[in-house]
């Protein structure tokens, strides 16, 4: 197996892409789908296995260049990461690179180029196409789509994964088709969510034919540096006024430089929280009830739900749960924290349960937020329980 | 929502440009239409709109310095500049808050990815609903990808502007391309400014957005005011 380094994919992937096999990024136009191919290759390049960079619209050392400012440095893969260069003949330019397709117009002349890297790779390796689109431009449809059955036998002798990303600009319907049904032994199709802009990005499993299909579909948003997070837009931070929400969101927040970004609605406190390839931006809302309508405003869209008690003032746990009833109107993931666990009057998590008559379901955490004691365990509990809900 | 091109008689002529509209500007080599092109997403921006501006001729930096250079009133977080050239020429230049690098005009999927950031940006973000597109040229685009593939990637992005109520203009240049390539393209426009030499300097008139062509004008570029005689 290698991993694709994707956030929730290798899980939905049962680990990954096995050796000899082929997995496709199915992008829709606009939406972020050549970074899906540059992590996975930088991942496994950086876990070691040989890693192969097909380059049909990018310089080769642009593409270096590029690696880097999302924080791969593949100088530092000494030798295992190659680019075949199938780029500097369409602008006239001088290539550098041990690969060079002599003409990337012509199919056979890739095929020539493809199939010798294959053969010459000391171990079973990965090789991602930068653009299979491209290629599909330069070459034609049909013949590219004829090559890509050699390309896969070639894999398969020699134990090569094969992935490509793909823009599916509008081709012929039997060439989508054939992407999207035959061509590749899994397909991820990585699309937006479009009104009258591209908001909002998501990726998800239409085929994969060696393990089962997890119909799930993934938010994500990259991240220079860091890459593709599985992201959450909104997760609210409730609580009676005092609880520490404004402390816990501080405490979570780490910055990063957002690429793409999800419309934010005013609220009070605002985080932005990376981590361990997932992301979310967090809200805080007012504790007092005079603000209530406006925390039941702050809650639509919401994907999870924290509720912030101090845990040493039972005066207000009633408040508290009255604020879950106030956001949580669908159901949401909500895991409880029970704050301010250094002071000595704190009760435990286990006696906020059965003050506030929780069933044992519920998640009740505890957590200095001062301190940031507890609040990635937290979030992670959260995160997980929002990503495992469709 | 409704557009102007910020050529005087022009828009008197046409009226307003409903949202959604595609135009095609084309005309000879060194006629200005690189300034009219800028003028009209400077029109924009002077609206209070947004601009997004794909270079494929040259660097990103350059399109920034024509309105830098002149002086002009407005505010330049509106401005985003889709920068085709800068990596071609070897530069490792990063993107900054107006200028979002592809690597190449080849790299369709790329210019495509960043005008997409752009238009959710000043959406979202900045809750402007009114942008213009303005791609200088096609031309270039043309020389590295086949019809085929620049009609499809037109056909995406035309329908994008349609669906966001937005302007898109888009320029080639004349004499660089057989007719069956301006007649396929021609497809996907709502209209035309067409610009062709006159006796002394060139001649401009938009076709299409009205039931008959505008007449033609000499015009004159000063700084940004298209002055139109005739
Ligand atoms: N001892 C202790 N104090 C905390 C903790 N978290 C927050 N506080 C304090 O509790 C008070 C209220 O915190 P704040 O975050 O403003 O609460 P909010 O009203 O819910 O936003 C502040 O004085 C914080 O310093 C904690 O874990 N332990
Ligand atoms: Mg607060």
């Amino acid at each position: 197996m290698i991993e694709t380094g994707i956030p929730k994919l290798d899980g939905y992937l049962h680990g990954g892409v096995p050796e000899g096999r082929s997995l496709v990024y199915y992008t829709y136009p606009g939406v972020a789908g050549d970074v899906f191919g540059m992590q996975t290759i930088c991942h496994a390049t950086s876990n070691g296995r040989l890693g192969v960079y097909v380059a049909s619209s990018t310089d080769p050392q642009m593409i270096r260049d590029q690696f880097s400012e999302f924080g791969w440095a593949t100088e530092n893969y000494d030798g295992r990461f190659i680019v075949v260069d199938a780029f500097s003949w369409l602008i006239g330019a001088d290539s550098q690179e041990r690969y060079v397709v002599s003409d990337p117009e012509d199919i056979n002349s890739l095929t020539q180029c493809i199939k010798k890297v294959m053969e010459e790779m000391s171990e079973p390796g990965i090789i991602v196409f930068e653009s299979l689109s491209t290629i599909m431009d330069l070459c034609g449809e049909s013949e590219t789509l004829d090559a890509l059955e050699e390309w896969s036998q070639y894999a398969m002798l020699y134990d090569h994964a094969l992935v490509y990303n793909f823009t599916a600009w509008p081709y012929s319907e039997e060439t989508l088709l054939h992407v999207k049904e035959n061509v590749c032994n899994s397909v991820i199709s990585v699309g937006g969510i479009t009104g009258d802009v591209v908001f909002g990005q998501y990726f998800g499993v239409l085929k994969v034919d060696w393990a089962d299909l997890a119909r799930k579909s993934t938010l994500f948003k990259v991240l220079k540096p860091g890459g593709i997070r599985a992201y959450i837009p909104k997760i609210l931070v409730t609580g009676p006024f005092d609880a520490g929400k404004s402390t816990f969101v501080h405490a979570l927040s780490n910055r990063a430089v957002s690429v793409d970004r999800l419309g934010t609605t005013i609220a009070l406190d605002h985080g932005h929280v990376d981590r361990k390839g997932f992301a979310a931006d967090i809200f805080g809302t007012p504790g007092q009830e005079r603000f209530d309508p406006i925390v039941k405003l702050l809650s639509g869209e919401a994907m999870g739900i924290f509720l912030l008690l101090d845990s040493t003032n039972t005066a207000d746990f009633e408040r508290g749960k009255r604020m879950l009833e106030i956001t949580k109107s669908f159901g949401l993931p909500v895991v409880i924290v029970a704050n301010k666990q250094d002071l000595a009057e704190a009760l435990t998590p286990e006696e906020i349960r059965r003050e506030l008559d929780m069933p044992a379901d519920v998640r009740i955490m505890p957590a200095v937020a001062a301190t940031g004691e507890g609040v990635f365990e937290a979030f992670e509990t959260l995160v997980e329980r929002v990503m495992e809900v469709d | 929502m409704a557009y102007n091109l910020g050529i005087p008689k022009l828009d008197d002529l046409i009226g307003e440009i409903r949202g959604g509209t595609n135009i095609m500007m084309i005309g000879p080599p060194m006629s200005g239409k690189e300034d009219l092109i800028n003028i009209i997403a400077y029109r924009g921006l002077a609206d209070r709109d947004a601009a997004v501006i794909v270079s494929t001729r040259e660097p990103g930096n350059n399109v920034l310095e024509w309105f830098e250079r002149r002086n002009l009133n407005i505010a330049m977080d509106r401005i985003g500049i889709v920068d085709c050239v800068t990596r071609t020429l070897g530069f490792a230049a990063p993107d900054t808050e107006n200028i979002k690098m592809a690597s190449s005009p080849v790299d369709l999927t790329g210019i495509g990815v960043k005008i997409s950031q752009f238009f959710e940006h000043f959406w979202m973000e900045m809750q402007l609903r009114e942008t213009r597109l303005c791609i200088n040229s096609l031309s270039t685009i043309l020389m590295y990808s086949n019809l085929q593939t620049v009609f499809r990637f037109l056909h995406v992005f035309t329908g994008r502007i349609k669906a966001a109520n937005a302007l898109g203009v888009y320029v080639i240049e004349e004499g660089m391309h057989d007719a069956q390539t301006i007649v396929t393209l021609k497809q996907l426009f709502d209209g035309m400014i067409e610009i062709r030499g006159g006796e002394d300097g060139y001649q401009i008139r938009v076709v299409g957005l009205t039931p008959k062509p505008t007449p033609w004008f000499d015009y004159e570029i000063n700084g940004v005011d298209v002055v139109l005689r005739g």
